[in-house]
């Protein structure tokens, strides 16, 4: 296969993730029981007052017409209405987005950082006492729960810190003064830490793993012996000749993490009460407010999508042998 | 070389992120806010924690308990609570005095004259009979969620600036327990809403996305997040007592483990509400208060009433649903769920309302009787130790089956429902029948599966497919809400139970249209009777309403919670 046919392919299965994914995100929530007018419950809730909303937000329409509707509106850049406030879905959920994107990419950049050096160290250091520490401690975070790592922090941690275990700034912040740039930005960064730590320790622990066991395998090849062998520095043979060839699959975990980070982390924003998507999708769930939550579960489905695009790409541009 | 340019492009991108994550998280951060300045010299911030956040600042589309609140703080009422040794009783807001006509059909407020908006435009009736006339002309529609403060509500006018009159079509009990739960919105902010479609502009206008909101009360509002913090600052046009605090920070909290240990930590003042399973442990704190009050919400089973039901029909005699009921242990509730901090309930309306009928029961804990009696009304054991229903003819004819039900419970309670329902299976089991739990979901689905989708009042459909819930209701002061519930009118909307009664729904009508206090207790008081014998509900506890606050404050009034503007304005500083 040509390269320009291994993209072409790659990006017209994407495109067609796209549809399903569309499709599937309309069909989901409509299996659950009870919609945005079922959810009403006042005193001047009456069957004519019902039918009245279901008129005024289309849910009297058929499935089908919905769906189309749904689509056609998609096309035109329209992700619909808030069927709760009415605010348009994007202006709903760029706020809430805003706050996610730096924790989370703080978060995996943290992890990645970490993941890699431990994992590169741990490789090098086979079976010695480093190996098994960077080992464990990789294994035990992986396999911890996020929302009961971020408990732990806020209970344990963040009053023998000093740290805010809420929030993205400080409630009195600003209100008897006017603070100076500095003084909010390190506010906000201050926010950020703990629920950025508590996310990164969680991923961190898959980085080492994947980044280890793909060393070991690098480490293990001819080419790294013949590199030991001409006299190449340690530092030399594992950073150009290991971790370069290790990377595959580093890739596909970076693009993974970075798809994930427009979808944020619910639980970890639930525990760090962190204002951000995770938190209005919850919310919007229980409120069956679909054009919400449809909105949300697109941007997220899109970004996986694009960022698994990217890493196949780069897969093509790192080892060519993919398209044979 | 290359080496060097590839280091540099990593650090590079390592400032890149770390810039935009500031970058983004500052600019995100800002969220709405008012140009209007907080001034020092009072009691400094009160930092209040809470687990409801206020979801807008429009009364005429909202949701959460938490933006009500935040409505009488900043927006005038004509009426409001106060709290003594009587209980509650109503007081002037904005009126100042109000009196009704002869024929209980007409009344008159005087308000406070020279009051302003916090744009500096004047505050008159003219903008309390606009938001009254407009509420009445769209309250099938646009205006429904306040529709309820001005039921029979025929007009209002304006005579004069601090003159209002409200025209009302037939005598109305409860007035101003009504009115109490009306805001006066300005109009030259909100009339340009009003002249949308059916009004659609009113329920669609989001205050909060133009600051600064234009308000008049206790507070203006200097920034909102709706996830984060509040910040509310003392209004120096407001006609009442001040706020001692020179600013409130309302701040959200998804996690109430998070609250208490900001609580613990000295970042928050008051806590709104403790959970149950967390109380021991606050009171532990050094330098932390706890206090409480009667809450407003009832703990209960739910007995599918729909006399049109087709299954397991022998849940529709109130007996039976007694005899059950007397193996429940609620004193144990209380106890273990509640950690002593609820009370023994019998009525619909609860402790809470100044009408509760104190002559139902009580529901005293007796298996050996409840046994005696599924005995007698011949539900006989099973070799299994289940009773069995015996076979009935008729139009709801049934197989013989034995007793065995599941109960639906959601998943939103402030309070543990799994643990509710474990000593309510152990009581059932005890009188011989099985009980399993299903759990229904998020309100909103429990609620779908007690009504079914395809609810409909008209054709009688729903409230077929579940047998007995478990949940809760919080009630008001004043009764009618409650009553409401269970009328045939709330089919498919509040109505849990599917219970239809036309002398009940007849004695609604009429204790809603009864001015004489006397006489309207006289129809409360039956009416609550009548859902007691009939076991439409069978009421577990009364839940207390627990707060903590730190002891360099004082002055708290947990008690005038979504009730009046002195909650935020009376604590202060201690000593």
């Amino acid at each position: 296969m040509r390269g320009t046919d291994f993209v072409l392919k790659r990006v017209f299965f994407a495109v067609a993730t796209v549809f399903v994914a569309i499709t599937v995100n309309f069909v989901l929530f409509r299996t659950v029981p009870g919609d945005a007018v079922s959810a009403l419950r006042c005193r001047q809730c009456t069957p004519q007052f019902k039918a009245y909303e279901r008129r005024t937000l289309g849910l009297d329409q058929s499935k089908l017409k919905q769906y189309w509707l749904y689509v056609d509106s998609l096309f035109h850049g329209d992700m619909g209405r808030s069927l709760r406030t009415q605010e348009t879905v994007w202006s709903a959920l760029w706020s809430p987005l805003k706050n996610t994107m730096p924790m989370v990419a703080l978060g995996t950049l943290f992890s990645i950082v970490l993941g890699v050096a431990t994992g590169v160290i741990s490789a090098w250091r086979r079976n010695t006492f480093v190996d098994k520490a960077g080992l464990w401690t990789g294994l035990a975070f992986y396999a911890m729960p996020p929302q009961w790592l971020g408990l732990m922090i806020v209970l344990f941690v963040a009053g023998a810190i000093g740290l805010p275990t809420s929030g993205i700034e400080t409630p009195t912040l600003g209100i008897l003064g006017d603070p100076s740039t500095w003084t909010i930005v390190m506010d906000r960064l201050k926010h950020m830490v703990l629920p950025a730590s508590a996310l990164g320790l969680v991923l961190y622990g898959d980085y080492t793993l994947i980044v280890r066991s793909a060393m070991l395998e690098t480490l293990g090849e001819d080419y790294v012996l013949t590199a030991r062998a001409k006299g190449l520095s340690n530092w030399a043979t594992v950073w150009k000749h290991g971790l370069r060839n290790a990377m595959l699959p580093v890739i596909t975990l970076v693009a993974l993490s970075l798809g994930f980070i427009i979808g944020g982390a619910i639980t970890i924003e639930y525990v760090f009460s962190y204002p951000g998507i995770g938190l209005e999708i919850v919310e919007a769930i229980d409120q069956r407010d679909w054009p919400i939550v449809q909105g949300a579960f697109l941007l997220l489905a899109l970004s996986v999508i694009f960022f698994n695009l990217v890493a196949d790409l780069l897969y093509y541009k790192l080892d060519p042998r993919v398209t044979e | 070389m290359r080496s060097i340019a590839r280091r540099r492009r990593g650090l590079l991108l390592i400032a890149a992120v770390a810039a935009f994550a500031v970058t983004l998280g500052t600019s995100a951060g800002a969220g709405a806010t008012s140009p209007t300045k907080a001034k020092a010299g009072g009691s400094g911030i009160l930092r209040i924690g809470t687990t409801n956040y206020i979801d807008s600042f429009n009364p005429i589309n909202f949701i959460e308990t938490q933006a009500y609140n935040a409505f009488i703080m900043i927006y005038p009422q004509l009426v409001q609570y106060t709290y003594g040794k009587h209980g509650y009783r109503f007081q002037g807001d904005w009126a100042k005095s109000w009196k009704t006509s002869k024929d209980g059909k007409t009344w008159t407020f005087k308000l406070h004259s020279g009051t302003k908006w916090s744009d500096g435009k004047p505050l008159t009736s003219k903008d309390a009979a606009w938001t009254i006339n407009t509420i009445v002309k769209y309250r099938n529609g646009a205006t429904a969620v306040a529709a309820p403060a001005l039921a029979h509500v025929q007009k209002a006018t304006a005579p004069n600036p601090t003159t209002l009159v409200v025209h009302y079509a037939k005598p109305v009990g409860n007035v101003l327990a009504q009115l109490e739960q009306f805001f006066v919105l300005p109009q030259h902010v909100y009339a340009k809403y009003a002249n949308t479609k059916g009004g659609k502009g009113l329920k669609t206008f989001h205050p909060e996305q133009h600051m600064p909101i234009v308000t008049a009360g206790a507070y203006t509002i200097k920034s909102y997040q709706k996830k984060g913090t509040t910040v509310f600052i003392p209004d120096p046009n407001f006609w009442g007592p001040p706020s001692h605090a020179d600013a409130i920070a309302l701040t959200y909290y998804t996690n109430a483990d998070s609250m208490i240990a900001d609580l613990k930590q000295g970042n928050l003042d008051w806590i709104d509400q403790v959970p149950f399973e967390a109380i021991k442990a606050v009171s532990k704190m050094p330098g932390v208060q706890l206090q409480k009050t009667l809450a407003s919400e009832t703990t209960n089973i739910t007995w599918n009433s729909n006399p049109r039901k087709l299954k397991n029909r022998e849940l529709l005699d109130p007996r039976v649903k007694r005899a059950l009921s007397m193996c429940v242990n609620r004193k144990r509730i209380i106890n273990v769920v509640f950690q002593g901090h609820a009370s023994l309930v019998e009525s619909l309306v609860g402790h809470i309302s100044s009408l509760e009928n104190p002559h139902l029961g009580p529901l005293k804990y007796n298996c050996k009787k409840g046994n005696q009696i599924l005995n007698k009304l011949g539900y006989k054991k099973g070799p299994n130790g289940i009773r069995i229903a015996p076979a009935t003819h008729g139009k709801y004819a049934q197989k013989a089956h034995p007793m065995s039900y599941e109960i639906v419970t959601p998943t939103s309670t402030d309070f543990n429902v799994n643990r509710e329902f474990q000593i309510v299976q152990q009581g059932f089991k005890a009188a011989g029948v099985k009980v399993t739990q299903k759990v229904g979901g998020d309100s909103t689905a429990t609620y779908a599966l007690e009504t079914d989708s395809k609810c409909d009042a008209a054709k009688h459909q729903g409230y077929s497919k579940f047998d007995i819930a478990m949940w809760d209701w919080a009630g008001y002061v004043d009764p009618d809400f409650m009553l409401s519930v269970v009328t045939t009118g709330q089919w498919c909307s509040w109505s849990d139970t599917g219970w239809s009664n036309k002398k009940y729904d007849k004695l609604y009508i009429e204790q809603g249209t009864t001015v004489n206090p006397a006489k309207r207790r006289k129809i409360v008081w039956k009416m609550q009777k009548m859902v007691y014998d009939q076991m439409v509900y069978t009421q577990l506890v009364n839940e207390q309403l627990i707060d903590a606050h730190s002891t360099k404050w004082t002055g708290f009034h947990i008690e005038l919670g979504a009730y009046s503007k002195a909650y935020y304005t009376s604590p202060r500083k201690a000593g």
